[in-house]
C-alpha cells in the first residue's frame, strides 16, 4: 500500500469519544459558520439551465483562479474553507495557463448536451438493407480499425493526466472525463461498425501506434494536449468530415456526424488550450516551435501509413476499379492538404503562427501530387 | 521526451516514397485485405435495445474468449485485429482478466451510456427561485454538499488514473471506467451547483474524511482499489444518497439524489461483480484482499467520525437545531450508520467473503455489533 490513513481510528480514543458525544447530541456546529462566500447562483437562461458559467462568481468562479495554485492540494473543492491536515494529493499541473482554455467550461458543458449512445442512435439495419461490395466493406472495416487505434489513444490521453491536475481546475477536468465517454464511445461505434459489416477487423497500423505513443507519452500537459487534441483531434476532425461526405452508407455517415462532434471539441479546446498557453507564457514560443519540429512526423506516420491512406482512397473513390481509384486519390490528395492547412491555421489562430515555413510537415505535403 | 518512435517518419525514405507513389499512381498494396482475421456477421438480438456489446461477443472479437492473462497483445491494437510486427508496448499494468473482469460489464457500460443525464438542464433549477430554507437546514444541505463534492472528486481522479493502466484489450472494461470518470464528474458538479444555490456557498473542507479518502487512490492493484471504491466506498455514498434523498428538503434535491443514486447502483454494481470474479477466479488473491478491506473499514468509519459530515446530517435529518430536532435527527443518523455497516457485510457476504461478520476478522464488524447493540437500547430501529 502506498497510502495509509494518519490513523486507526477504529482504536484512537479521541476520535471514539469525540464520535460519541456527536452521537448523545452534543453538535460542535464548528462548521455553522464557514468562512466562505455566501452566494445564491441562478440560471441566467432558463432555458439553458444553470450552467458553469452562471457560477463564475467571486472566490467560486474560474476567472479568479490564480494563474499558480500554491495553497490547495487537496480535494477540497474550489471556494470552501480548508482548514485542519488536508491531504497532498500531489498534483503535478498546477499552474492555470499550463492546462486552462476560455472555452472549457462551455466545451464541458456541450459535451453533455450532446451526448448520443451508439447502440440506439446510429441505424445499423441500414447496413443490412444495402449491404457494401466485398472491396468497399475490407475498406470500412479496415478504417474503422485504425478508428479504433486512434480513439484507445485518444481515451488514454486524459485519464493519464487527469488525476494529476489541481482540483481547483475542477472544469477542465470535468472537460477531461467528458473527453474520456467520448473516446469510449467513439472506440464502440467504430468497433461495432466494423464487425457489423461482415468483413472483421483489419490489419492494426505500426506507424500510426509507434506516432501516437510518442505523442501520448509528452511529458508535460501543455505538449500532450497540443498533440493529442489540437493535432490529432483537428486530424481526426478533417477525416471524420472526408468519410460523412464520401460515406457508402447512411449508417456511416450518422457514426461521423456524431464523431465530428466530437472531435470538434476536443480540437476546440486543444486550441483554445494553447492560445491561454502561449498568452500567458510567451517563453515557451520557441520550446514549442522546437518539440514540434520534432513531433511533426507523426502528422507524416498517421497519412502516409498504408492501413489509412489506401482504404480512404477506395472508399473516397467508391471502389478498386481504375476510374475509382484515380477518383479516390484526387480525394486523399486534398484530404491530407487539408489536414495540414487546417493544422497550420489552429496553430497559426492560437499564436505559434510561422510555422509553415518551418515546418518538415508542409515541405513533404508540397510534394503530394497527382 | 517520454516515449520516441522507432522511426522519425520524415526521414524513412521508403515510407516517404511509397505513400507518394500510391498517391500520384494509384497503385495499392492492398496485402492489409488479405489480413488473417476472422470474419463474422453479428446482429442486434433485440433491435429496441440497440446494437449492443454483447451481439458482437463473437469468437476473437469477444470478450467471453478473453484469456486469464493476456500475452498477445499489449498495444493499441483493437481485440482481434491483425498484430504486426512492430507495435508499441502500451505499458499496461494490468493484464489478468480475473484482476478486472466482472459479469456484465458490457451491460453496466451499455447502460451508463444510455443514462447520461445532464445536471444542467434534467435538474429544475428554476424551482429553486424564491425558495428559502432555514438557515439550519440550509447551511446544513450545503455542507453535506461541500462533502460530497470532496467524495467525487477523489471518485474521479481514481478510476481514470487506473483507465491508462489496463491492457487494451479489456475494451469493455475500460469503456465502464470511462463512464464512470464522467459520471463523477457529474455528480461532483451537480453538488457543487446545488450548495452554490442555497445562498450560503460552499461550506468547510473535511480533513479526517479527505485524509481517509486518500487511501482509495493509492491501491496497490485494480482488484484492490475496486473492493475499496466501487465497494466500500461508494457502496457507503449509495446508502448516503438514499437516506439523502429520503431527508431533501426540496423536490430539486430529491431530484439529485435519485439520479446520482441511479449512477452509483451501477458502480457498486460493478464493484460486486468484480469481487465475486476476482474470489472465484483468483482464489490466491482472497487474503490481499482482506487485507485492504481492513484498511478500507478503516476509512470507512472515519466518514461517521467527521463531524462536519455527522453533524450536518444530524441537522439536516432533525430539522433544525432545537433539542429535539438534534434528538430526531441522531436517531436517523444512528440508524444511517447502522444501514451503512450492515448493507457492507451484506455485499461482502454476497460476493463470496461472508468471513467478515466476525470480530476476529474485521474492527468495524465490533463497532458495528456494539452500534446495534447501542441503538437497540435506545430503541432505534434500522
Amino acid at each position: 500500500m502506498a497510502f495509509y490513513a494518519d490513523k486507526d481510528y477504529t482504536e484512537d480514543q479521541a476520535v471514539l469519544d469525540a464520535m460519541n458525544a456527536v452521537m448523545q447530541g452534543n453538535l460542535s456546529l464548528h462548521w455553522f459558520d464557514a468562512h466562505t462566500e455566501k452566494i445564491k447562483g441562478r440560471p441566467r437562461d432558463p432555458r439553458r439551465g444553470l450552467v458553469y458559467q452562471d457560477l463564475d462568481i467571486g472566490s467560486y468562479g474560474y476567472t479568479d483562479i490564480p494563474e499558480s495554485v500554491r495553497t490547495s492540494q487537496s480535494m477540497a473543492a474550489r471556494g470552501s474553507e480548508k482548514w485542519g491536515k488536508l491531504p497532498d494529493m500531489g498534483y503535478l499541473v498546477n499552474r492555470k495557463s499550463d492546462v486552462w482554455s476560455d472555452n472549457v467550461a462551455a466545451l464541458y458543458e456541450e459535451s453533455k448536451a450532446r451526448r448520443w449512445a451508439p447502440a440506439l442512435d446510429i441505424p445499423w439495419t441500414e447496413l443490412d438493407a444495402h449491404p457494401l461490395a466485398p472491396a468497399l466493406e475490407a475498406a470500412c472495416a479496415q478504417l474503422y480499425t485504425f478508428l479504433q487505434e486512434c480513439a484507445a489513444v485518444a481515451l488514454d490521453f486524459p485519464s493519464r493526466w487527469v488525476a494529476l491536475i489541481n482540483q481547483e481546475f475542477i472544469e477542465q477536468k470535468s472537460f477531461m472525463c467528458a473527453q474520456m465517454l467520448d473516446g469510449a464511445r467513439l472506440l464502440e461505434a467504430f468497433r461495432k461498425r466494423a464487425l457489423y459489416g461482415g468483413a472483421g477487423l483489419g490489419r492494426a497500423n505500426v506507424a500510426a501506434e509507434q506516432g501516437l505513443k510518442e505523442w501520448l507519452w509528452a511529458d508535460e500537459f501543455p505538449r500532450g494536449s497540443l498533440a493529442i487534441n489540437l493535432a490529432l483531434g483537428g486530424f481526426l476532425l478533417a477525416l471524420y468530415r472526408h468519410i460523412a461526405a464520401f460515406a457508402p452508407t447512411r449508417t456511416d455517415r450518422a457514426i461521423m456526424g456524431f464523431a465530428m462532434q466530437d472531435a470538434a471539441r476536443h480540437a476546440a479546446y486543444g486550441a483554445g488550450a494553447l492560445r491561454y498557453h502561449l498568452a500567458h507564457q510567451p517563453e515557451e514560443r520557441a520550446e514549442l516551435n522546437a518539440w514540434l519540429d520534432g513531433e511533426e512526423h507523426v502528422i507524416l506516420a498517421l497519412l502516409g501509413s498504408p492501413e489509412l491512406i489506401e482504404p480512404l482512397i477506395i472508399i473516397s473513390g467508391g471502389g478498386l476499379e481504375a476510374a475509382q481509384v484515380r477518383a479516390g486519390c484526387e480525394a486523399a490528395l486534398k484530404f491530407i492538404r487539408l489536414v495540414a492547412r487546417e493544422y497550420f491555421e489552429r496553430l497559426e489562430a492560437a499564436g505559434l503562427g510561422g510555422r509553415v515555413s518551418r515546418s518538415r510537415l508542409s515541405a513533404i505535403v508540397s510534394r503530394v501530387s497527382i | 521526451m517520454g516515449y520516441l518512435a522507432t522511426k522519425d517518419y520524415f526521414e524513412d525514405r521508403d515510407f516517404v516514397d511509397k505513400w507518394l507513389y500510391t498517391i500520384r499512381t494509384g497503385e495499392l498494396d492492398l496485402s492489409w485485405m488479405k489480413a488473417a482475421t476472422e470474419k463474422v456477421k453479428p446482429h442486434a438480438e433485440n433491435p429496441r435495445r440497440g446494437l449492443i456489446y454483447r451481439d458482437i461477443d463473437l469468437g476473437a472479437y469477444g470478450y467471453s474468449n478473453l484469456p486469464e492473462k493476456v500475452r498477445r497483445n499489449r498495444s493499441f491494437a483493437p481485440r482481434g485485429a491483425e498484430l504486426p510486427e512492430g507495435l508499441p508496448d502500451a505499458q499496461p499494468w494490468v493484464s489478468r482478466k480475473s484482476e478486472l473482469w466482472a459479469h456484465n460489464t458490457d451491460g453496466y457500460y451499455e447502460e451508463a451510456v444510455t443514462r447520461q443525464w445532464n445536471a444542467t438542464t434534467d435538474i429544475p433549477w428554476e424551482r429553486l427561485e424564491g425558495v428559502e430554507l432555514p438557515e439550519a437546514t440550509g447551511k446544513a444541505l450545503s455542507q453535506l454538499m461541500t462533502f460530497l463534492t470532496e467524495v467525487e472528486m477523489i471518485a474521479t481522479d481514481t478510476p481514470a488514473m487506473w483507465l491508462p493502466r489496463l491492457n487494451p484489450e479489456f475494451i469493455e472494461v475500460r469503456a465502464f471506467i470511462a463512464a464512470q470518470a464522467m459520471d463523477e464528474a457529474r455528480h461532483a458538479e451537480v453538488f457543487r451547483k446545488r450548495a452554490l444555490t442555497t445562498g450560503h456557498g460552499l461550506m468547510k473542507a473535511s480533513p479526517m474524511n479527505e485524509m481517509a479518502l486518500k487511501h482509495l487512490r493509492d491501491a496497490d492493484s485494480f482488484s484492490e482499489m475496486s473492493v475499496a471504491l466501487h465497494l466500500v466506498a461508494e457502496g457507503n455514498v449509495l446508502t448516503l444518497f438514499r437516506f439523502s434523498e429520503f431527508l431533501s428538503p426540496t423536490d430539486v434535491d430529491k431530484r439529485i439524489f435519485r439520479l446520482v443514486m441511479q449512477d452509483e447502483a451501477r458502480h457498486v454494481g460493478y464493484g460486486m461483480q468484480h469481487f465475486k470474479w476476482v474470489l472465484e477466479h483468483f482464489p490466491q488473491k482472497r487474503e490481499v484482499l482482506h487485507s485492504h478491506l481492513d484498511e478500507a473499514e478503516n476509512i470507512s468509519f472515519a466518514s461517521g467520525a467527521a463531524t462536519e459530515l455527522t453533524e450536518s446530517f444530524i441537522v439536516l435529518a432533525g430539522g433544525g437545531l432545537k433539542q429535539e430536532n438534534i434528538a430526531q435527527g441522531v436517531k436517523i443518523t444512528t440508524a444511517f450508520q447502522l444501514k451503512q455497516m450492515h448493507e457492507h457485510f451484506e455485499r461482502l457476504d454476497k460476493c463470496g467473503m461472508p468471513e467478515r461478520k466476525s470480530g476476529d476478522r474485521s474492527r468495524l464488524w465490533n463497532m458495528f455489533e456494539m452500534g446495534k447493540a447501542a441503538a437497540a437500547e435506545a430503541g432505534i430501529k434500522f
